[in-house]
């Protein structure tokens, strides 16, 4: 009987625990190597906070606190230590460190602790742990309790459980667990489009370290004893085993992986060993970690999806969307979507002003090692054009894109939007500010459906924040409706609504190209600075997106646009800026420029 | 004095069969583009390779050369069967990163299967101990110094001096245009495998005759000091990698004399730490 509640027990604390990785690394894409370290800290200060003073019992061990609180005070206890550990290693996750950079840094931080904790005899006496730790509202350990005592802890330790993935579900399937999925498919994006991602790792660092600690409380309960070496950082490989092994991006799957890897696999090594007591006892914890070691490899290649795949979130589109539904649309964009103004007007409404310069570079530059990507640029874009960005290749178009975008640091130089000083601005804040860029290279959510990718980009909805996911539906539902309302309206433009719920990591290249642009317009911009957006669209779709832009710039938006294809630029851009070896070459319209011998010496028949 | 002499000593033996691994992972991951945490079971791999040699009867520096050879071959299977094909799929590195612990696992559990949770030790003589101003080193240790030394001048020598070393800062500075440039790339990545696989042979061979008595997780915490001398001089730059190694294999050894020595690794762990957040291209690295 005993034996029977103790899987229960198991089963529940790594469930548990695999809720919480599942929402670190298959939700917002963190790669905690760490992750165990959160619950040996949660279940070491459930152990202290319930403990009597370490002199009692003849002070045989030595702990910091026993302060002997009543239930549920060291298991909350727990939540905040394992939230709190977190903190110091958001440092790590932030904007500026590669994934697998950041995960070296948490696997030997993990490695770390476990050996100063090991040998640090004072703080958690050494690696012989802390005992008797007392069963919640009882004064002795769990095995001298009453087998109806220990099945009623088993039951609320699975209801925590549940309640937990109840919990990460509600999070997940909010705007806030789409801003952190679309971040976890590509972060530098999500960055661009103005999601502060410091902020968000932080966020399901924090998240995923309350529930480890709160796993590793219920489980100190239950053995009574926290043994340093009960938490190697080998045992997390057992929780991204289960996760991967379960399914990423999808608690469901981390249920499952809990239930066949940790519990499973150690529950069937054990029955073999009682069943055949001849066998070295090394023998099967060591095969145990060999098909651990091959089954990940093995899913990440045959099924990298996991057992369960991540769900998709197919949303409705308003019936209304054909009609192109205009109350809930921004000014700037309400003119733009209607679909009656197809004659494209090639120039501004009104002749710009001297003082509607929306973004000014001055001696701008960039060095790669010895090599000047971009040197001493200085350029002008006025409000309402669509100024086009040309030159050979390498010539640093797109390092200057990003520099303005700030998804570059300058070198040198100076970057005004609106006349205010923004080199120093990170993306996302630019981007915030309305100076948003696209990407040469496919940038799209893939796992987001493309109607999600747009949503991802929506400024301002409610439920794009941990306290407005935590708040609910009731809170963030009307600035969801009036994103989707808004995404349904764009996608009505574009002739995308039938792709509407389709992974944008299944479209062609075209089709992705305009998702990019479209969500690039979710965010209302004032500036766009777009990279190649006609590369590989079908002609008479490049022509279709080209008159879209011009419609966006009379009506006031400002776009500075890469673009190889000259008859794109023929038709479409005044000005043409002409690059060539990192600086400004020329600046007029094409036909000016047609007429300028350098200009067509560096570029126009290169 | 004499204690600080004793720990440089130390200091120099662990730093130079840290030099050798970090070179070779360091080198790996800059030709490769994977982060081979399985480095260490591949070590690992050498220093029992040698021990079974040995217990043949061989002396351990004919086994060296032997490991050497097994765990070049060893590594161009990895590669082959496992990494090239997840890179080719175009996986992203944290999987790649993720299945090489997968197999660190399987390497490293797979021999624990086989030879059992017991340490063993080569049979091999220490050789005479000297005493060069204040330092005390036997023979084997001096042995072991020079071989480093002479390892990293070679290193050093091929990456400046052969067409096969400049091919490899090619295709680490650009695979693809180091491939349209001319440049056999995937026989330049097969011939890095081999070459990195042999020198983490050469490298868990002499940490196993260092430690004397070692066992198949004997590397579990060298792994983490490797990562520090790589990442601390710059991922993927050898020299900054041999600096890192210096750095990291005297502070550790000449702190253990002052400090419980139970904590000596906690200096790496640190700088690393702190690189890892300040400056995570390396001392040696372009700015990020």
């Amino acid at each position: 009987m005993y034996y029977l509640i103790t899987i229960v027990v198991y089963a529940a604390v790594d469930v548990m625990s695999c809720l919480g990785l599942s929402m670190q690394f298959g939700i917002g894409g963190v790669t905690n190597f760490g992750f165990i370290i959160f619950q040996a800290a949660g279940a070491y200060t459930a152990a202290i906070l319930a403990l009597p003073p370490d002199t009692a019992n003849g002070g045989f061990q030595s702990y910091l606190g026993g302060l002997h609180l009543p239930f549920p005070l060291p298991w909350i206890g727990a939540a905040v230590a394992g939230a709190a550990l977190a903190l110091p290693f958001t440092v790590l996750v932030g904007r500026r460190l590669r994934g697998d950079y950041a995960a070296v840094g948490l696997l030997v931080t993990a490695v770390l602790m476990n050996l100063l904790v090991m040998n640090y005899k004072p703080l958690f006496n050494g690696d012989a742990g802390v005992a008797i730790v007392p069963a919640p509202m009882q004064s002795q350990v769990m095995t001298t309790t009453t087998t109806g005592y220990q099945w009623g802890f088993a039951i609320a330790v699975v209801l925590l459980a549940a309640l937990v993935y109840w919990f990460l579900r509600h999070i997940t399937e909010s705007p806030y667990g789409r801003t952190l999925r679309a971040m976890r498919d590509n972060d530098k994006v999500a960055d661009s489009l103005g999601k502060d991602l410091q902020s968000l790792r932080t966020g399901v660092l924090l998240l995923g370290g309350a529930i480890a600690g709160l796993s590793g409380a219920a489980l100190v309960s239950f053995i009574s004893v926290w043994s340093p070496a009960a938490w190697t950082y080998a045992e997390t490989i057992v929780l991204f085993a289960a996760v991967i092994i379960g399914g990423r991006g999808n608690h469901r799957g981390a249920v499952l992986g809990a239930i066949i890897v940790p519990v499973g696999f150690e529950e069937s090594t054990r029955l073999i060993a009682n069943a055949n007591p001849s066998l070295p006892p090394n023998l099967l914890p060591s095969l145990q970690w060999v098909a651990i070691g091959l089954l990940v490899a093995l899913f990440l290649w045959f099924r990298p999806q996991g057992l369960l795949p991540e769900r998709k979130r197919v949303i409705a589109l308003p019936s209304s969307a054909a009609q192109a539904g205009k109350p809930s649309l921004g000014a700037p964009t309400d003119t733009v979507l209607s679909t009656a103004g197809t004659v494209v007007a090639l120039q501004p409404l009104a002749p710009p002003g001297a003082d509607d310069i929306v973004l000014r570079a001055i001696d701008v530059g960039r060095d790669f090692g010895g090599v000047h990507a971009v040197a001493g640029v200085s350029l002008e874009v006025r409000r309402g054009t669509l100024t086009g960005l040309i030159g050979p290749n390498g010539a640093g178009k797109s390092t200057l894109l990003a520099l303005l975008a700030g998804t570059d640091n300058v070198s040198a130089g100076q970057i005004l939007y609106h006349g205010a000083d923004v080199t120093r601005v990170p993306a996302y804040r630019r981007a915030r500010l309305g100076l948003v860029r696209t990407f040469q290279l496919a940038s799209e959510f893939k796992r987001l459906t493309v109607l999600e990718n747009l949503l991802s980009a929506a400024p301002g909805n409610r439920g794009d924040s941990f306290r407005g996911a935590v708040a609910g539906r009731r809170y963030w539902g009307k600035d969801e409706a009036a994103a989707i309302a808004k995404a349904a309206a764009l996608l009505t433009r574009f002739g995308l609504e039938s792709i509407a719920n389709e992974y944008a990591g299944d479209l062609s290249g075209g089709q992705r190209r305009l998702v990019e642009i479209m969500r690039a317009l979710m965010t209302d911009p004032q500036m766009l600075l777009l990279d190649e957006p006609m590369a590989g669209v079908h002609p008479e779709l490049a022509r279709r997106i080209g008159t879209a832009l011009v419609e966006l710039c009379r009506d006031g938006m400002t776009i500075l646009m890469v673009e190889h294809e000259l008859a794109i630029m023929d038709e479409f851009c005044d000005p043409v800026i002409v690059m060539a070896d990192g600086a400004v070459l020329a600046e007029g319209t094409m036909t000016e420029l047609r007429d300028r011998t350098e200009v067509v010496e560096a570029y126009l028949v290169g | 004095m004499t204690i600080f002499l004793a720990s440089v000593g130390f200091g120099l033996i662990t730093a130079a069969v840290l030099a050798i691994a970090s070179v070779a992972f360091t080198l790996q991951f800059a030709v490769t583009n994977v982060l081979n945490l399985a480095f260490a079971a591949i070590m690992t791999f050498g220093m029992f390779v040698t021990y079974w040699v040995n217990q043949a009867g061989v002396s351990v520096w004919l086994g060296l050369i032997i490991a050497m050879a097994a765990c070049a071959a060893l590594s161009i299977v990895l590669n082959l069967v496992v990494y090239a094909p997840f890179q080719r799929r175009g996986s992203s590195p944290i999987t790649i990163v993720i299945v090489s612990l997968g197999m660190a696992l399987i390497i490293e559990f797979g021999i624990q299967a086989y030879v059992g949770g017991v340490n063993v030790s080569y049979t091999m003589g220490q050789g005479t101990t000297y005493k060069i101003g204040g330092l005390i080193l036997t023979t084997v240790q001096l042995v072991i110094i020079a071989i480093s030394v002479v390892m990293m001048v070679a290193v050093y020598a091929l990456l400046r001096y052969t067409k096969l070393g400049k091919s490899m800062r090619a295709t680490a500075a650009n695979r693809t245009l180091a491939r349209n440039c001319g440049i056999r790339t995937s026989r330049v990545i097969t011939t890095t495998w081999a070459l990195t696989g042999a020198l983490c042979g050469l490298a868990g061979t002499v940490f196993a005759i260092d430690i004397v008595s070692f066992g198949p997780t004997s590397t579990d915490l060298f792994v983490v000091l490797i990562l520090a001398a790589v990442f601390l001089g710059g991922p993927g730059h050898a020299y900054g990698a041999m600096i890192g190694a210096l750095l990291i294999g005297l502070s550790t050894e000449v702190s253990a004399a002052y400090i419980p020595p139970d904590y000596k690794y906690v200096i790496a762990f640190v700088a690393l730490l702190a690189m890892l957040a300040v400056r995570p291209s390396g001392l040696f690295g372009a700015r990020a």
